[in-house]
């Protein structure tokens, strides 16, 4: 039995920190191996099949913050547009699903307290929410809150209940695809560029700080320049503009492939539990638990995967240089 | 030597991770006084050689390495510094629990296996140890395990080879270095009918780095007293720390080499390579 600690000390002796190595393990020898990984400073990797793996050298102490200390939050699914590249499959006739106040207000205190330095609120379309003052000052009075809307709804009650939110610590992140209605409109339907530059205007007349965000195909990025002149002359500081690339999820026929092992993690949170990205909620392959909380154990999740898949991504690189 | 150039320390490669060692160290000096550079070898004679030559400045020697080129040189050499662990080095031989093995003495008439023969710890101070227990050639059966030549017991391979020949009865006892004894747990984590240990030996000295004596104290000072100021507690410098086997660097002391030295006489072992 005391065989299987010889080749461990062996193998780790011609192993470089960081690499794995593999010995021989038989299912009486699973203990010996923990001590030895425990007692030694090496991690152990799994042991099944009759083999253990082994990683040379000590996890780190603390795992390396993630690099976008972001929360997101989707408040709800359902939508009054249903955009041809929703990466979260929203419609008028999606099922809600929403967070809630109660659960939002905890995740934003559990946030702040993981170290997170801002919070996302998307959806579907988050304004559909009639509570949605509450849900934005419970979460500005822990982090900086941005909530994400396509600007169509500010009218009656809705309208008032946007002036009730605060205009500090707070960003309207309103949707304008083009500079003009044709290309917005193809993809979120007739007549809703206009209205959201209404909004966008209401927004900012009524002290808010705004940012305008566009998704955009490859084939659709000419009308750029004029895009970023309409935003000059709306007052939308370069700052405050996002273009971003159509992600092949949910709706979308075609985009940008993103995968678990590819993106950076953005904590994000929904009714059904924590992702790895906002782009992969609702998509199964980036669920990464379904318990909400504490939602520290799901950064702490989020944490190490995001360290495996980049080791992982060293060793490959390791196994295939360039010539 | 000209003192604006850095100085070049040579070590041997006997596992993957000298160069992260050695690059982490080249780091640490590379803002000092006295910036160095590295060079790797294959094996110890090499790097004995290279040093006697001029080629390097300061070899990172065993403690055969070390007497190797005092020999060679005459006593023209000089340690400068070493591990706070190569003053407490010591050599263990172990049996399988149960054979009745209580001290050297009943290891007359039995088999011991020995680490790669250019091993200090596993081959030529456990003999230097039988003789000084009356014990020769003629009263223990040597199983030599030759599996690492060139790196002085470096790589451990030999020594782990050694116990596992005790494991499968090939052998009654063997003798390894302390630093392996710890690296497979003692026998915390050898249950069952596996291993314990039960003599041993004086402590003894190490490595050390070792210089001519025409390189200038002016030249060395600067370096050695670089070196002695990394600290443990600091995560970059621990990390070289741990992976080279040590706490602290010390100033060396030499007597712990007497053992050796005696033994490479009386065993008639080469003064090179």
């Amino acid at each position: 039995m005391g065989r299987v600690v010889l080749d461990l000390v062996e193998r780790a002796s011609v192993t470089v920190i960081g690499a794995t190595f593999q010995v021989p393990a038989k299912n009486e020898d699973a203990q010996t191996v923990r001590d030895w990984c425990a007692r030694s400073g090496n991690q152990l990797v799994s042991i099944q099949d009759g083999v253990a793996t082994i990683r040379r050298g000590p996890a780190a102490a603390e795992l390396p913050a993630l690099p976008v200390p972001r929360l997101w939050i989707y408040s709800n699914f359902d939508c009054n547009l249903a955009c041809d590249y929703c990466c979260a499959r929203s419609s008028p006739k999606t099922p809600r699903r929403a967070v809630g106040l109660d659960n939002i207000t905890r995740l934003a205190a559990q946030a702040a307290d993981a170290g997170m330095e801002e919070i996302y609120l998307t959806g579907g379309e988050p304004f559909l929410l009639l509570d949605l003052d509450q849900i934005i000052q419970a979460c500005t009075a822990r982090l900086p809150t941005t909530v994400l809307t396509n600007g169509m709804l500010f009218h009656g009650r809705r309208l008032d209940m946007l002036r009730r939110m605060p205009r500090d610590r707070f960003t309207l992140q309103i949707s304008v695809d083009s500079a003009t209605p044709g290309q917005h409109d193809r993809h979120r339907g007739a007549g809703s560029w206009q209205r959201a530059m209404d909004g966008a205007r209401l927004a900012i007349a009524e002290g808010f700080h705004v940012r305008v965000a566009a998704t955009v195909a490859p084939s659709e990025r000419n009308d750029l320049p004029a895009f970023h002149s309409m935003l000059d002359q709306l007052g939308i500081a370069a700052p405050n503009r996002i273009v971003r690339p159509v992600a092949h999820r949910g709706f979308a026929e075609d985009g940008v492939a993103l995968t678990v092992e590819t993106l950076v993690p953005e904590i994000t949170v929904t009714a059904d539990g924590v992702y790895w990205h906002p782009v992969g909620a609702d998509h199964p392959d980036q669920l990464v638990t379904t318990q909400l909380f504490p939602l520290a154990t799901a950064i702490g999740e989020i944490r190490r995967r995001f360290v495996a898949y980049r080791q992982a991504l060293g060793e490959t690189a390791d196994r295939f240089p360039c010539a | 030597m000209h003192p604006s150039k850095p100085m070049v320390v040579g070590a041997v490669a006997y596992t993957p991770n000298v160069v992260p060692i050695w690059e982490g160290i080249r780091d640490y000096f590379a803002d000092s006084p006295a910036p160095m550079d590295f060079v790797l070898f294959s094996n110890y004679g090499r790097q004995v050689d290279a040093l006697i030559a001029g080629h390097i400045d300061i070899a990172w020697n065993t403690n055969l390495a070390w007497v190797r080129t005092v020999k060679q040189t005459g006593g023209a050499c000089r340690a400068l510094a070493m591990r706070d662990t190569d003053l407490t080095f010591s050599t263990v031989f172990i049996t399988r629990k149960g054979s009745g093995l209580n001290g050297l003495q009943d290891l007359r008439g039995k088999k011991l296996a020995l680490g790669s023969r250019d091993s200090a710890q596993a081959a030529i101070l456990p003999v230097h140890f039988l003789n000084q227990a009356g014990l020769g050639q003629s009263d223990v059966d040597l199983l030599r395990i030759d599996s690492d030549l060139g790196k002085h017991g470096d790589t451990g391979h030999s020594e782990l080879d050694a116990l596992r020949a005790l494991l499968d009865e090939k052998a009654d006892a063997a003798a390894i270095g302390i630093t392996t004894w710890d690296a497979i747990g003692r026998d915390q984590l050898m249950p069952g009918d596996a291993l314990t240990a039960f003599w041993q030996s004086p402590q003894y000295c190490h490595c050390n780095f070792t210089a001519l004596s025409t390189l200038p104290d002016e030249v060395s000072e600067p370096w050695v007293e670089h070196l002695l100021a990394m600290d443990w507690d600091s995560e970059a410098h621990r990390r070289i720390l741990e992976l080279e086997g040590l706490r602290r660097w010390v100033r060396p002391n030499l007597d712990g080499y007497a053992s050796l030295f005696e033994a490479v006489e009386q065993q008639q072992i080469p003064d090179h390579w």
